[in-house]
């Protein structure tokens, strides 16, 4: 298997996918987010240093807070997302698939302690490279998982509107990518639809844009489009 | 059934429930203050939609459909698990009982490994101390000259002036100072037990012999008075703390090591959800000593006989807390006990 998907089994019986994150994109959440938290540190500083030496007391404080907190409060209350995991798409769940709770949160990034050693997240890349799922350490234990937010796709509209009946009898898998043609090649160029449809020559017994349409139509007769 | 036939029939019930969680799924405040505004789909009828969503999506994966239907299925259907099966909301209403109750009980169901850390930490202290006593160059060895320089200018009898136990900073700046730094070793003390409790172990003998170094050091060269009186308030929360999280991490450890009748990630998980609770109290503990410490230990004019006495108290207060906490609670969390 090629994919990262984590297959939950619901209480409902149905398998819920979940598409596990790697360690690249983590990365460079985490590297935003690092920005942001340096941002936020210096806007204190400027703040805090009108205050003279009593605002050296707030300013550690402060950091304190940002430096453990920070994932903390936005894991829990904004959905599993940081600003940097929003930035790439990313979202911390419970291993379930439900939303991450306080607790959890916490327990994950206490034990990015560990994850840092020895040094710049090795341990943490090693084990999110072992893990079927990408985990670091820290979501073993505290039973969470990163995973790429689900894109809404718009429901596109049927390229063409007739309907035709394929040639000969078509297996699942062949009658499952067609369909997926028909989805996908809208977005494709020209060239690139016609150079895909030339395959199934046998099928459409023409080239070029003639059998992107005649797959397109034979698609849309799978789909019970007439 | 062709898929596109499918999607006909029952695209306006998905529609419904798209709408009710857009609008009554994000927040239950937001749901409960509008719930006479609302026409749409029932809140009652909500489980009974979702686990109807649930057989349409299996259908749909059953008869090979496209992703263009599964996966905004799945979508729905993620995004109504979520919401159905989500962790409960913390109580915050209930934080003062875990402090009083439910974090003693925690820390008591965990005494074996409390007492083994107990002993990793003040067994070094008082190794140390006494081999300073007994032949005081060895301090010389732990520490730089610069450093001890700096420990007997911090707690110079001959300068009754100066705020104890401090080079310079205000007692707000050293607040914040201390929370930085103690609450981020109590942290890390319980973390690094994960790598099978070596990490924790280390901590604690490490801060044990830095302790044990600094207090013989100070009470052998005379600096002992001014020493005792800084430490004397807030020691009994900062090393019962530190002693704690030590404890929580060897238990994270162990449940590496030693799953018994859990699988080990089980183990893990399940270690991790005790310890993390325990850092709540050792979080609460550094900060109140953090408060001691810096408004209260520091200030020199208070005669001897009071700062022991109060720390003596706030000793007794910190035993009797862990020991007798939560005896007879009356909600205890099934956690709590397990």
């Amino acid at each position: 298997m090629l994919d990262t998907y984590r297959e939950v089994v619901t209480p409902e019986g149905v398998a819920l996918h979940l598409p596990a994150a790697g360690p690249m994109p983590r990365a460079l959440a985490w590297a935003i987010d690092f920005i942001v938290r340096a941002a936020v540190m210096m806007a204190m500083g400027m703040f805090l240093g009108v205050f003279g030496r009593g605002g050296t007391g707030f300013y550690a404080v402060a950091m304190f807070l940002v430096y453990w907190f920070y994932p903390v409060a936005f894991e829990a209350m904004w959905n599993g997302r940081t600003p940097g995991k929003r930035a790439l798409g990313l979202r911390v769940i419970a291993g379930n698939g439900a939303p991450v709770g306080w607790l959890a949160a916490f327990t994950r990034n206490l034990l990015r302690v560990v994850d840092m050693l020895p040094l710049a997240y090795a341990t943490g890349l090693v084990s999110s490279l072992v893990d079927p799922w990408g985990r670091r350490l820290g979501d073993m234990v505290a039973g969470t998982l990163v995973v790429h937010d689900a894109r809404a796709r718009e429901p596109q509209p049927a390229a063409v509107d007739t309907a035709l009946a394929p040639s000969v009898a078509l297996r699942p898998y062949e009658q499952a990518a067609l369909v997926a043609f028909a989805e996908r090649a809208p977005r494709l160029s020209e060239a690139r639809q016609a150079e895909l449809a030339d395959l199934a020559e046998p099928l459409t017994g023409a080239r070029g844009s003639t059998a992107v349409t005649r797959l397109y139509r034979m698609a849309n007769w799978l789909l019970g489009r007439r | 059934m062709k898929q596109e036939h499918f999607v006909q029939r029952h695209q306006p019930e998905w529609i419904a429930f798209e709408h009710w969680l857009d609008e009554r799924g994000e927040s239950a405040r937001k749901a409960r203050a509008e719930r006479r505004n609302w026409h749409g789909l029932s809140d009652a009828d909500m489980p009974s939609r979702y686990r109807r969503l649930c057989q349409q999506l299996a259908l749909a994966r059953r008869r090979g459909y496209s992703p263009v239907v599964t996966d905004r299925l799945q979508a729905l259907m993620h995004r109504g698990h979520g919401l159905l099966y989500r962790t409960p909301l913390p109580h915050w209403q209930r934080a003062a009982h875990f402090l009083l109750a439910g974090f003693p009980r925690l820390v008591r169901a965990e005494r074996g490994c409390m007492l083994a850390s107990f002993a990793l930490f003040w067994i070094p202290i008082a190794v140390i101390f006494a081999a300073i006593q007994w032949q005081p160059e060895l301090s010389s060895s732990l520490f730089e000259p610069a450093q001890l320089m700096q420990f007997e200018r911090m707690y110079d009898p001959a300068d009754p002036a100066r705020k104890l136990g401090r080079d310079n900073g205000t007692d707000v700046a050293m607040f914040g100072h201390y929370v930085w730094n103690n609450v981020s070793i109590g942290f890390r003390t319980f973390a690094s037990g994960l790598i099978a409790g070596i990490g924790s172990i280390v901590v604690l003998i490490v801060n044990g012999v830095m302790i044990g170094g600094v207090a013989g050091h100070l009470q052998a060269v005379g600096h002992g008075d001014p020493f005792w009186r800084f430490v004397a308030g807030h020691s009994a929360p900062e090393l019962t703390a530190i002693v704690i999280s030590g404890g929580a991490g060897l238990r994270l450890g162990l449940s590496l090591i030693a799953p018994g009748q859990r699988r080990r990630i089980d183990s893990l998980i399940h270690g991790g959800r005790r310890g993390a609770k325990i850092c709540i109290g050792v979080f609460a503990m550094l900060v109140f000593a953090a408060f001691v410490e810096a408004f209260w230990s520091s200030i020199s004019s208070i005669p001897a006989p009071v700062k022991y006495a109060v720390g003596a108290v706030l000793w007794a207060l910190v035993f009797v807390w862990l020991l007798r906490g939560g005896r007879n609670a009356i909600h205890r969390d099934d956690e709590d006990a397990a």
